[in-house]
């Protein structure tokens, strides 16, 4: 390795975010220059548009309803991590059981939950019970699934040492399926956040009561450009933000596990 | 069959039959009045009822066309973008944290500026599909290449390849699993946003049908469009799966 190349390395362990925020410049720059030469007018440039920001932000009524995504989104992924790890743990050590539970996700995998809206709205109305739901349902999928491959995988020396020591069958599943599985768990939560983001957006596009996919979307039927970019902005960013919290407190929790190559995971 | 397996497909089939059944009892119960929750027998005669209509099959065909465009684009873009970041260290440093910070973007958040810019038509659709199909495709193929024995590299160069011919002879068939694993994600993820994108503002496809069932309060009809897109998705995943097992006898199984 040449000197110049282990500097760049040391630099960028020594500032992590600093290629990710070179990129954000990079597209706001390359969004700039579109917008002012290439295009015939309509796009916004970025400019203007983060100029926009401080207005939907400081707008009370705005910002309780970007606050109210957040919270639903938040609520509907504790719940389908609630019941979707024990399952999947569940699945992981009880042939039995996986048997019984891999056909139905199989065929419930590629079932576009979103589009689940209008039914479900059908029975539970347009509020929050609707779009919780939705979100439930997608989150649970890959978080099951991971957490029945992660369990899957465990070391049998360590649960028959844990046995000959006489713990008994839920203390292993907790103190050590659980444990083994959390690197696979967690890639199974790095897609559900994706997918949280999607429903989340989905459903209040199609339920417009409250939330940033209402703003987003209803800006969009009244024309008002500057506010649908700046939405797309917030929402992109919140995204982002998420993913980098995300991988943060997946270092803390997993920091012992080899790093894993899930790159794929935040797109599925 | 062994006797295993065959146990084991009847285990799986118990919940996905309750389920039936317990929607058929709902429904024979009363719990619901059937313009909510129409039977199981009803929604499943739709479905066989609409197979053999052209006004069904025609919107299935445009929702097909937009899918299949949106997802060759995805995959011509992503697999040289992916071997370039894999093979070559500048691109590499520039494509990661483009990728870094494009993935986790919610792309259907994208869509209404997608619309602004190039209308109602196909072609925001198609753009949409592409952008959602585009990262696990080249991530997988980045990975993939990444990973790639460099002995088989080396070799290839000292019996005079040259690194073009290295790149396409050795690499490129080295980082097929890889690039088949990537296009299921990528398949599956393009059926739902192709469907999202029509319901949200089309006048054609599945999605529009779903749409225009539920304007209409028509509740069976809601239920079609939803089946088929799944049944898509089911579909093309099981046939790439045995395009995988069919182009890569001897590497191991993925499940």
């Amino acid at each position: 390795m040449t000197a110049a190349a282990l500097a760049t390395r040391t630099r960028a362990t020594l500032l992590p975010g600093l290629p990710p925020l070179l990129a954000c410049l990079a597209l706001l720059l390359a969004w700039q220059l579109y917008a002012r030469t290439l295009s015939m007018g309509g796009i916004p440039d970025a400019l203007s548009t983060i100029r926009e920001l401080p207005a939907i932000l400081g707008d009370r009524e705005s910002l309780a309803d970007i606050l109210d995504s957040i919270r639903r989104m938040a609520i509907g992924f504790a719940i389908a991590l609630a019941f979707s790890v024990p399952l999947g743990l569940f699945m992981g050590r009880s042939r039995t059981v996986a048997a019984m539970v891999n056909p139905l996700l199989m065929i419930t995998y590629p079932v576009p939950k979103a589009a689940l809206m209008p039914i479900i709205m059908l029975w539970f109305g347009v509020g929050d019970a609707s779009k919780l739901l939705v979100i439930v349902l997608g989150v649970s999928l890959p978080v099951i699934y991971h957490a029945y491959q992660g369990a899957r995988a465990v070391e049998e020396k360590m649960l028959w040492s844990a046995r000959a020591m006489g713990m008994s069958g839920p203390a292993r599943l907790a103190r050590i399926v659980l444990p083994a599985s959390l690197p696979e768990i967690l890639v199974g939560c790095r897609t559900g956040i994706v997918l949280a983001l999607i429903t989340m957006i989905t459903s209040e596009m199609i339920a417009r009561q409250t939330g940033a996919g209402n703003i987003l979307f209803n800006a969009l039927d009244m024309a008002q450009y500057e506010t649908v970019y700046a939405m797309i902005l917030v929402i992109s960013a919140l995204g982002i933000v998420l993913d980098m919290l995300f991988e943060y407190v997946r270092g803390l929790l997993t920091g012992w596990a080899e790093p894993r190559h899930d790159l794929l995971a935040p797109s599925l | 069959m062994t006797a295993l397996a065959r146990n084991e497909a009847l285990i799986g089939a118990i919940p996905i039959l309750g389920l039936l059944l317990g929607w058929q009892a709902a429904v024979s119960a009363g719990v619901a009045p059937s313009a909510l929750l129409p039977s199981p027998v009803a929604v499943f005669g739709r479905v066989a009822q609409n197979l053999g209509d052209p006004d069904f099959l025609g919107h299935t065909a445009v929702t097909l066309y937009r899918l299949f465009v949106g997802f060759l684009i995805a995959l011509a873009i992503g697999v040289p973008l992916g071997l370039a970041g894999a093979t070559n260290r500048i691109a590499g440093a520039a494509l990661k944290p483009l990728v870094r910070v494009l993935a986790p973007v919610p792309k259907i958040a994208l869509y209404p500026a997608l619309i602004l810019s190039l209308g109602f038509d196909d072609a925001s659709k198609i753009v949409l599909v592409t952008a959602d199909a585009l990262f696990p495709i080249l991530l997988a193929t980045f990975q993939g290449a990444a990973m790639v024995e460099p002995k088989l590299v080396w070799s290839a160069r000292a019996a005079g390849t040259s690194p073009a011919g290295t790149l396409l002879k050795v690499i490129l068939p080295a980082t097929l699993p890889s690039i088949l694993t990537g296009s299921r994600i990528a398949l599956v993820v393009a059926c739902i946003v192709v469907f999202l994108a029509e319901m949200i503002t089309s006048t054609d496809g599945l999605g529009y049908l779903l749409v225009r069932a539920a304007r209409n309060f028509q509740t069976v009809d809601m239920f079609v469009p939803l089946i088929a897109i799944s049944a898509i998705g089911l579909l093309l995943n099981g046939a790439l799966a045995l395009t995988r097992k069919k182009l890569l006898v001897g590497f191991p199984e993925e499940d």
